[in-house]
């Protein structure tokens, strides 16, 4: 994280003196408003609806559980991630608006915990998407699942977590190790490298030799076809 | 009908069978083990004269040091309450052995999912695509000379999991006495 705060970034100078009042309170209340994204990749899930539900009552900090990723703030992966829902994990989560953060709970997900040894178990979440706060166990139990949503709450307050922004500086990066495990071909829906600049945060390493890679092939995106009625089987 | 009885009941059944040899494991468990070909015989029998009209499971055994495949299919009949499981060898290479759809339709799915995961191949078998493995191009995984630990040192990255404090105590001569690379366990001594 350090290497982050060391590229210098444009700041528009302000000229209201109050503008610095604004930025605490929102950062204040985007903090205390999580909506978070339930994607129950593993058996650590099992351990949220205690959180959630009435003895830990996650619901009296703010955190609520949310259906869609467009309105999602936090990105929880729950526990191991195979392959194969480790690609549905980083659709997912380009397509949740910015900002945005992503808590990796259980073992599992700092390396692999109980599946190191299996070839279907990504180890290492953070090569593959930034993740903003790690809840080691296996499984957390509520109360620390609270103290780390906690944790997030707090750097989210005073502007820490900044993953997502790493994922536009670095696309490049992460890119490069999703295409390792994914095969080449490996192309999203959602155009990262143009998010990127529409944020202002496309930098030096948002392109490389992986985007490049992405480039030769990307296949341009289209609508879904939407049908009303059952198609007619033959 | 209950206990012995059942597996007494078989003999009869089994006599057509060529080089069937049963063994009664418990009251109402039996062990057929039978040569490859004699099989959709066997089934067929269970089937049609006894009531075995569920099939279970099939599993797959690799031994790979007898360069064989055991093949284990488990059926089961109501009126009987009675299991039987037929073993049967098969060469591994090949693999190939046939489908038993066309006497039991559920092993659509045990014949998929042993040709995903052992590479065997089940001919007549209705549908040999990949089923839950859909985007693994490596070898078939549970295969015992697929090195699993290998093939996860190749595409995955470990977490340099070495905060400060752990370093104190290393220092002071303490720490995690196995470091976890040694303590893989196909490196253990
Ligand atoms: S750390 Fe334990 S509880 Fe969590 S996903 Fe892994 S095995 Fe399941």
């Amino acid at each position: 994280m350090k290497e982050i705060q060391q590229i210098p970034v444009a700041q528009a100078s302000r000229t209201n003196p109050f503008a610095r009042v604004f930025d605490e309170l929102t950062a204040f209340c985007r903090s205390r408003s999580m909506f978070m994204l339930h994607y129950c990749t593993g058996c650590g899930a099992i351990e949220l609806p205690p959180a959630m539900t009435s003895r830990f009552d996650m619901e009296r900090l703010g955190i609520q559980p949310m259906v869609s990723p467009r309105q999602a703030d936090i990105l929880l992966i729950t526990g191991y991630v195979s392959v194969k829902t480790l690609k549905r994990v980083i659709l997912t989560y380009e397509q949740m608006a910015s900002p945005k953060y992503v808590i990796g709970i259980c073992s599992c997900t700092v390396n692999g915990g109980m599946y190191w040894q299996s070839y279907a178990t990504a180890k290492k979440l953070n090569d593959y998407m930034p993740v903003d706060m790690y809840i080691a166990g296996c499984m957390p139990r509520p109360e620390a699942v609270i103290e780390g949503l906690r944790g997030l709450m707090e750097r989210v307050r005073t502007g820490e977590a900044n993953g997502w922004e790493d994922y536009y500086r670095r696309y490049d990066y992460y890119l490069g190790h999703q295409q390792r495990l994914f095969g080449e071909a490996w192309q999203t829906p959602t155009n990262v490298i143009q998010e990127a600049e529409h944020y202002g945060l496309a930098g030096p390493e948002t392109e490389g030799e992986h985007t490049a890679l992405l480039r030769q092939h990307q296949q341009p995106l289209e609508p879904l076809e939407m049908r009303i009625g059952l198609k007619e089987r033959v | 009908m209950s206990g012995g009885e059942g597996s007494k009941a078989l003999g009869p059944i089994l006599r057509d069978v060529k080089g069937a040899h049963i063994t009664s494991t418990r009251p109402r468990r039996s062990r057929v083990d039978l040569p490859a070909d004699a099989l959709p015989a066997l089934l067929e029998l269970l089937k049609g004269r006894a009531g075995f009209v569920h099939l279970s499971a099939i599993s797959c055994v690799d031994w790979m040091d007898d360069g064989q495949f055991e093949l284990v299919y488990h059926v089961w009949s109501y009126e009987m309450s009675m299991m039987v499981s037929a073993h049967i060898r098969i060469p591994r290479e090949p693999g190939v052995y046939l489908s038993v759809y066309d006497l039991y339709h559920p092993a659509a799915f045990f014949e998929r999912d042993i040709h995903e995961m052992y590479g065997l191949y089940f001919e007549g078998s209705p549908d040999m695509e990949k089923f839950i493995l859909t985007e693994w191009d490596g070898p078939p995984p549970m295969r015992k000379d697929f090195d699993s630990e290998a093939w996860v040192n190749d595409h995955f990255d470990w977490q340099d999991y070495r905060p400060e404090w752990l370093q104190e105590l290393e220092e002071d001569g303490g720490g995690i006495a196995i470091r976890p690379d040694e303590q893989r366990f196909s490196r253990r001594k």
